[in-house]
């Protein structure tokens, strides 16, 4: 039992520091359909990835597809993804949104057919339907978390080093570049560091609730504080609250993860609004006149 | 600082942007879209260093793309351009530029304070491992002084007034040690009180810091209070000396607009020529206002004014009688 929750704690821990953070950026840029495009995009890439491991199985490799390049494919599905959304939004005139909800169903189109075509063909034995869209805890091996915890480093690390151009750009992308910030970069660098998070939260929270954790912590943390340092704080701890409650819920009730931690940071997120409401109301009944 | 004599003879050194011949086509974006002439043509202008000098022009008379180019934004594709004698872009990476942007995209509940907001320009170039240093340091609070932002340093930027938010963004341009400011619409959505605060802090700016103070508007009034030389541009330039030789003819050449109800004692009925870009309007911001009508410039001029259009827009900015 043991064996089964702790890698699902470790690595659930990992995605929640390195969601949260990123998680103020997206709400703040407004982000958060891109989110769940490119989340969405990450279900072609478990086809794609699907068909080569029935292929490489029905050539006779037993082993299938690694683990690894089976997480790579699935992140350069969500990366050409991510810059076609950004592409096609700047480049042909057309509204993001239109793009965005292009890409997301044509990927989940792809995913479906795909995946439907492997289940057929293998029978029973890899992963289910539930388990690709709400997320595992049964899938989960420590080999998982040492790589969800090295691509939770290098995404921390990398937004620590452009953390002053990031934040420049993120404020005020119109002036940016008149101070040596460059928009496209700053633009590319945080559509990889999404997707790359997006990728290694997908086992654990599933495809379609992957996002919830990229915008719940930072959407409850702007409601409880306007300084920057408090804000990255109190998403880190509602990320890692969210993703442990989530993970006990789902251990003891015996969800699928993705459920229980998104309801998590749910309840969060609305304890958060209620307690901003109340204070709005206290400063507004006691301020003179 | 003195008043600059514009009479002076110009010398390379006396210059702070010098442009000749400058001609700038937007490329097509998509099949189909009629191509509409270059934005800027044979742009030929120049700004002393120490020069106050105010783009006046309507929307989509090429006063954005010249600040691009200058900025270094836009590459240079037929004529000359040097700011400082350089190269735009080696200028603005040598930070010899400041930008205040017309206002800011982002919203404004960003949990950031003023002091955080000045200091990203002052943190440009610094590794990701180094700390601000001293000198920074000091050029950040200087400029939160200079705009007279000190008292609310520590406030959150999205509980700024709109005038105070505008004196963040010139604080945020100083505090990386600019020599040349540049200003794109700064009085839009500010109130009368907030204008003339402004004027007076541009003012304050030059006399103290003696800063190139280069302001891009489509508001007379907003130039003609505050600059030496004006420069009035509608995709080609119509004028370039002291506000005061500004007439209304030259007026409604460049807006192609009847700017008689402007300046009370002035009467313009300017009908306009074919070269109108879509979209020029005398005022507001919004490009969805047509105000070209094709056909021969003919100027109707009222009773002869008392003094330039300058000087009664410069009085009218300040509440007095035009």
């Amino acid at each position: 039992m043991r064996a089964i929750f702790l890698p699902g704690v470790v690595t659930g821990v990992a995605i929640a520091i390195v969601c949260s953070c990123l998680s103020v950026l997206v709400v703040l840029k407004r982000l958060s359909f891109i989110g769940q495009g490119v989340s969405h995009a990450a279900f072609g890439g478990m086809g794609v990835a699907a068909v080569i491991d029935l292929a490489l199985l029905n050539a006779g490799l037993a082993s299938g597809l690694p683990a690894l390049a089976q997480l790579g494919i699935v992140l350069l599905f969500c990366m050409v993804a991510a810059l076609a959304i950004a592409g096609l939004s700047e480049r042909r005139g057309e509204s993001a949104d239109t793009v965005i909800g292009i890409v997301l169903v044509a990927s989940m189109t792809l995913g479906a057919l795909l995946l439907h075509v492997t289940f057929q063909h293998r029978g029973t034995g890899g992963p289910s339907w539930e388990s690709i869209l709400f997320g595992s805890l049964m899938g989960l091996a420590w080999h998982d978390t040492l790589i969800a915890c090295m691509a939770s480093l290098g995404v921390l690390g990398t937004l620590w080093a452009v953390r002053r151009p990031m934040l420049f750009w993120a404020f005020d992308e119109q002036a940016a570049p008149a101070f040596g910030v460059s928009d496209r970069a700053m633009k590319v660098t945080l559509m990889i560091l999404l997707c790359l998070a997006i990728v290694t939260s997908m086992k654990l929270a599933g495809v379609v609730l992957a996002t919830a954790i990229l915008v719940l912590p930072g959407a409850t943390a702007l409601r409880l504080s306007d300084r920057l340092h408090a804000v990255l704080a109190i998403s880190i701890f509602v990320g890692v609250l969210g993703v442990l409650g989530g993970l006990v819920m789902s251990f003891e009730l015996d969800w699928p993860p993705g459920p229980g931690i998104v309801a998590a940071q749910t309840t969060l997120y609305a304890i958060a609004r209620v307690a901003n409401a109340m204070t709005a109301r206290r400063r507004l009944t006691t301020s003179p006149g | 600082m003195p008043a600059l004599d514009p009479n002076l003879p110009l010398t390379h050194a006396a210059l702070a942007v010098e442009c000749h011949g400058l001609t700038f086509r937007y490329a097509r974006t998509s099949a189909g879209v009629a191509d509409d002439g270059p934005a800027l043509k044979n742009i030929t202008l120049s700004v002393r260093v120490g020069e106050r000098l105010g783009i006046l022009g309507p929307n989509g008379g090429g006063k954005s793309t010249l600040v691009k180019l200058i900025l270094g934004l836009l590459p240079c594709q037929l004529g000359d351009l040097s700011v400082f004698g350089l190269s735009p872009r080696d200028a603005r990476k040598q930070g010899l530029i400041g930008y205040v942007p017309q206002r800011v995209e982002s919203e404004l509940a960003f949990p950031l304070s003023v002091r955080q907001v000045v200091a990203m320009s002052a943190e440009r170039g610094l590794m990701p491992w180094t700390r601000i240093d001293r000198a920074r340091q000091a050029a950040i609070e200087s400029a939160i002084d200079v705009v007279g932002l000190s008292s609310v340093a520590d406030r959150a930027i999205g509980k700024l007034s709109g005038g105070q938010l505008q004196r963040a963004m010139i604080a945020r341009a100083l505090a990386g040690g600019p020599r040349i400011l540049f200003l794109d619409e700064p009085t839009v959505g500010i109130d009368v009180g907030g204008q003339q605060r402004f004027a007076d802090l541009l003012d304050s700016l030059h006399k103290k810091l003696g800063l190139t103070i280069v302001i891009v508007s489509h508001d007379i009034r907003v130039i003609a209070a505050g600059c030496d030389r004006v420069a009035c541009l509608s995709r080609t330039l119509h004028f370039h000396d002291t506000p005061q030789g500004l007439t209304p003819r030259v007026l409604a050449e460049v807006f192609r607009h009847d700017v008689a109800g402007i300046f009370g004692d002035v009467h313009v009925a300017a009908h306009v020529a074919g070269s109108c870009p879509p979209g020029c309007a005398v005022d507001g911001t919004n490009d969805a206002g047509a105000d070209g009508v094709a056909g021969p410039i003919t100027t109707d001029f009222g009773p002869p004014p008392s003094g330039s259009v300058a000087a009664r827009a410069a009085r009218l900015w300040k509440g007095q009688t035009p």
